[in-house]
Parts: structure tokens; sequence; C-alpha cells
């Protein structure tokens, strides 16, 4: 079982310049850069980017207004943004990449694949918000662990949010999220041949997994992946599940469909 | 809760009942008895293929004379049951049995692939019409055996099975599952089940996990293999955390299997059961049946976790007993049609079961009626108690 895997890997806090903005990072391992958006709850790294960066360099990145970072009321939309994203990557030196968005971090990260599509090897998007069921009310992403998590317990303790900051968060996200189906995001993907691996929980109670049967129908290169048992948070609710998929997926996405898994059991 | 408290709150009023009539398929040749898995040394070819004949032939029959489903079973390596594959003899099923439902209860879902069954159910509704239902069972503890699978993971495969199964009958895009015990890197089945958006489900309710298992996914429940005092409990039980998952389970929704030997009087009825006890004692096959025949090997399963937290209950529902103690615990129907309306009422009336599913096997399932003895009961049942059940 992957549970064996114990690898102490520990994220470096860094930050760097883009776009006029400071902006931070958590960052570990060696190896293919993988960059991480996170949701709309913040940065955080769970199991799942941990047992990533054995083999990958992993770079999360913190959007300008999340966390410590003063209130962003410069990026005028979610395009904006995922261009002062991209030149965070370019200011760290890296050209083609890897990305992998959460919630939130999905609609950005599928913005920024759209705009730059030549930048990005494969695109990963966890439970993506970029496309959401129509009569979505207004009343912007819960913020409970109980039903963000189909297995809170597994989540690492975490020193509660200070409201204020989750508050400036959440103003952000409402402002730049844009309407559940985006005409002019969803008219750019039928062209988009970037490969994209969509990942969503069978116990998602933010946004329905079944959202994800339209990637696959607008992507011409998706492979659209379900998470069983896992909610919003897949990547904490089964990290060995979540990374072992992301892993195979950003290592071949040609040969994804083909298992390279043996059946022999005694040679 | 009282059946009249029931009624209430099913809505009021007594509920039609609906019969099924089950067969293991027994295989009706010389075999080995007592063992498990059962050496096919002796074995009669002749007696297989008549074998399942003779059940088309009674499922056949029991479709004619208003049975509302037939209902096969899988179950492997002894002469009890030679329906290992409960697909393919559905899929014979289409094309004998013409207006009942077809059920299968079921495959043995967590020793399969699930993929597969997700197809064969939808290929078997597609070639009746509409008419399947899925059952989604664990079976007994020998069944681990035999594809060698672990036993102590059963419930966790069959609640994940379950979840893919339902999802490839359900999702119009090719999808990947990446789950504890399956992966599949893209699903995506044809032909589609007919009934939308699925067959209806049940599973087996026997034990606590399985009924809250069943309430909490809005799916209905068979007990069979037990005694109405259990199945009343495990009724009760499934309701109460059906209400508090937010619903109410139809009697529709609950299934009670039990044996039944209908004769036109009740002095008859005694007299076949008593003659096939005999019989089946004197063949040293009284106790027979799967796990049960292989007491080390149910016994392995047991210390695996197979029961779960009622381990003791759940192994003596397969206990075998005597004739009047399985009368007296609703385990088997027996007598003229009076007789057997008033034990099918006291079913309907403690467990609130909507669905009746009987077995014309008394005796020992080794030890069948002769084939025309049979056929007589289903059509008697067919005449004289079944109608009488949609008024009881």
């Amino acid at each position: 079982m992957t549970e064996a895997r114990t690898a102490d890997v520990r994220f470096a806090e860094r930050s760097v310049e883009a776009d006029g903005f400071r902006i931070r990072y958590l960052e570990a391992g060696e190896g293919e850069p993988l960059v991480c958006l996170h949701g709309a709850a913040g940065l955080r790294v769970s199991r799942g980017h941990e047992i990533l960066a054995e083999r990958h360099r992993v770079i999360a990145l913190e959007v300008p207004g999340f966390g410590e970072s003063p209130e962003n009321d410069r990026s005028a939309s979610m395009r904006d943004l995922a261009a002062t994203m991209t030149e965070a990557v370019t200011a760290l030196g890296i050209h083609r990449f890897d990305l992998l968005g959460n919630s939130f971090g999905g609609r950005l990260a599928l913005w920024m694949t759209v705009l730059q599509p030549e930048r990005i090897r494969t695109l990963v998007l966890v439970a993506p918000a970029a496309i959401l069921p129509e009569d979505r009310g207004q009343a912007g992403p819960p913020m409970d662990p109980n039903v963000l998590s189909a297995h809170p317990e597994r989540l690492p303790p975490r020193p509660p949010l200070d409201p204020a900051i989750v508050e400036k968060q959440l103003a952000l996200v409402r402002r730049l999220a844009g309407p559940p189906r985006d005409p002019e995001l969803e008219g750019r993907l039928p062209d988009l041949d970037v490969p994209v691996l969509v990942l969503f929980g069978t116990s998602d109670r933010v946004i329905p997994p079944e959202m994800g049967r339209h990637y696959r129908e607008m992507l011409p290169n998706c492979q659209y992946v379900l998470v069983y048992d896992a909610g919003h948070l897949l990547d904490a609710d089964r990290p060995e599940a979540f990374a072992a998929v992301v892993e195979d997926f950003v290592q071949r996405p040609d040969g994804f469909l083909v298992t390279r898994k043996s059946g022999l059991l005694n040679p | 809760m009282s059946f009249d408290h029931f009624c209430k709150i099913t809505g009021g009023g007594w509920h039609e009942m609906k019969a099924a009539i089950f067969s293991p398929v027994s295989y009706l040749g010389p075999a080995k008895r007592g063992t498990w898995p059962v050496p096919a040394e002796p074995y009669a070819s002749e007696a297989a293929m008549h074998s399942m004949q003779l059940s088309l032939d009674q499922f056949e029959l029991a479709d004619e004379v208003g049975f509302d489903w037939v209902t096969v079973a899988e179950h492997h390596y002894a002469p009890l049951s030679i329906t290992p594959n409960p697909m393919i003899m559905a899929g014979a099923l289409t094309q004998r049995v013409r207006r009942a439902k077809i059920a299968l209860l079921g495959p043995t879902v967590p020793i399969l692939n699930p993929v597969r069954v997700a197809e064969e159910f939808a290929m078997v509704d597609n070639l009746c019409g509409g008419r399947v239902v899925a059952g989604m069972l664990r079976g007994t503890s020998n069944e681990y055996t035999t594809y060698n699978i672990n036993p102590a993971e059963s419930r966790e495969r069959l609640e994940e099975a379950l979840a893919l199964i339902v999802r490839a009958w359900t999702e119009p895009q090719p999808f990947g599952w990446q789950g504890r015990y399956y992966e599949f890197r893209s699903v995506s089945i044809w032909p589609r089940p007919v009934q939308q958006p699925h067959p209806p489900i049940f599973v087996s309710g026997s034990s606590p996990e399985s009924g809250e298992f069943a309430a909490r996914n809005r799916i209905r429940l068979g007990l069979a293999f037990t005694t109405v005092p259990l199945a009343r409990d495990a009724a009760r039980y499934y309701r109460e955390q059906a209400a508090a998952a937010g619903w109410e389970p139809a009697p529709e929704d609950v299934l009670y299997r039990v044996a039944a030997h209908v004769a036109d009087s009740d002095e008859e009825a005694m007299e076949d059961l008593e003659r096939a006890e005999e019989a089946s004692r004197a063949s040293g096959a009284g106790a027979t049946s799967f796990s049960r025949a292989n007491p080390g090997l149910d016994e392995a399963a047991a210390r695996a976790g197979y029961y779960g937290r009622d381990t003791r209950v759940q192994r003596s529902r397969l206990e075998r007993r005597p004739l009047h103690e399985r009368i007296e615990q609703g385990q088997l129907v027996a007598g003229g049609p009076e007789t057997a309306l008033k034990q099918i009422r006291r079913i309907r009336d403690e467990i609130g079961a909507g669905i009746l599913e009987v077995i014309f096997q008394p005796g020992s399932p080794y030890q069948p009626l002769a084939r025309a003895r049979t056929m007589k009961t289903i059509e008697l049942f067919g005449t004289k108690v079944l109608p009488r059940m949609r008024e009881l």
C-alpha cells in the first residue's frame, strides 16, 4: 500500500516579485516543476502535495490578495490574474511546466492555460470551479471543513484563519470568479490541445462531481477521473489516490489510459 | 413499531404484497454432499442440463401464473446452485419470462469486476425491456475462496463497487475511477440500462452494517436465510436508519425470502415435507450448504472479520432447524392455501415486507420434490395463494 511512503517533505516559504505584486509561495522537492494554485480558502499544502513533492519540484503559489498579502484591488478579472500568475512562474525562471489548480485555483489555472497553452505541459484541475451549476447561489464557497472534506479527521490541524483575511479572500473571489458558466472561457476550450486531467471526489458537496463531464465534453484532450470517497478537498481526503493518479498523468499524459501496473503475482 | 403504525407511516391501509419465485437452480444428479467446494466426481452432464431446463420451465410457469418476479442468484463450486454467473441464466430467462421482473439477488459483487457487473445488468435490462432488478450482494463467506478475495475487505469492496456501478450506468461521459479497491482509467458502458436512471437496487440487509448502508444510500433491502423475528428487527432498524437519513422506505423496498410448500391440504403438505426431510437425512445432505458445509473455512472467514458486529446472530441465521421450528420461525411457509396465507400475512405484518420471495424447495435443497410436484406447487400457489396476497 502507498501509505508506507513516509518521506519527510518540508515546504520552504519564499516569495517572488511579479506584475508589481510580491507573491508568496511554498516549495519542496526536485524534478520537473509542478505549479499549484490554491482554492478560495487560501494557500495550503496537503499530504497529497507532499507525496507529489517526492518526485516533482512542487511550487504552490499564493494568489495576491490572499493570506497576509495586501488587499488585491488591481486584478480586474480572472484573465488578468492568470497573466499575473504566469508572470510569477516566469520570474522563477520556469518556462514550461505542469500546472495544478484546486477549485477557484482550477478556474485560474484553466485561464492560464487558455492564455498561454504553449507553456503548459499538462493541466490538472482538482474539483475545479471553472464550470458550475447555473442555479448556484451567490453564497460563495463554504469554509466548514465538514462540508469541504469527506474525511475532516484526516485534515492536518490548522490554526483558525483570521476572519478579516477570510473576508478579504472571499471578497476577491466573489469579485473575480465570474458567472457559473463563462462563455468566453468555455468558447476557447474546444481548441485547447493541452492534456487535461479533471479530478472530482465522489463525495464533493461543494461542486457536484458531475460537472467533470462538461470538461470531458468540451476539451479535446481531457481525462475525467472520479476519486472515490473524497470530498472537495480531495487531495487531503485521499492523498495517496490523488497523488498516484496525478503523477501517472503528469508523467505520461499520452499513455495514461494504458495501465503499467503488472498483474504478475509469482514469477 | 406495530403494523398499524407502519401502515400509518407508509400512507395507510393494507399494502398489496408482491410475489417472487427464487430458484438456486440446483443440480439434480449424483454428487458428493456435506462439503465445499464439491468435487465434480461423480458428475452427470445430463443431470446438469436437465436441471437448468427444469428451472427455466419452472420460471416460465411462474410467470404465466402471475408471479411478479423470478429470481436467480450467484453461487460457486457446489451442486446446490449451478448458476455461478446468474447473468447468463437471466439472459436465458429474458427469452422465456415475458411479464415478470427478472431479479438477480444477486451477483456476488465484491468478488467480481464491477464494470462487468454494470455491463451485464444493462444487457439483461435491454434483453427483457427494462424488467431487471439488480441485487448487489456480498454472498456467503465461502465465495471469497472462489476467486481468492480477502473476506475482511468484502463490505468495503461492495460499497465502492456499488458506487462505481451506479456511476457506470448513469455517467454519459467516459470517466476514470480512482478508488480504494478498484481503479479504471476509462469507463463508458454500452448498452445503457433501459430503466432510468437505473434498475432498482437491492442489498442483503440482515446485518446492522448492511441496514445502515442501504438506508444511507436509499437502497432496497432483501432479507433471506433468516427468521421472521430477526428479519423484523433488521427491517425495523433499516426504517429507523432511513428516517434518520431523511427518507421512508415503501413496502416494496423490503423483500423477505422464505421456503414454501403448498399442497391442497395442510396434511398433504406436511406429509410431503416430512418425506423430503427423511430423504434428506438418509442422504446425509441435511447439514449441507455453502459456508456451513465447510466449517473450517467459515471459521477462518469469520476470524478475518467477514461477519461484522453481530457475528453470532449472523452465523446462527444459517443454522439448520427441524421442520416445525422452521415453520414457527417463519423460514418455511407450509400447508394448504389457507394456512399458507395466514403465514404469509404474519410475514407481511411483522416485517412490513412488500415482496415475498418463495423458494419451492422444502426439505433439503438437494432433495427437491419431483418435477411434476414442483410444477404443481407453483401452479397451486399461483392460483390459490397469489391472487389473495393482493388483497391480504
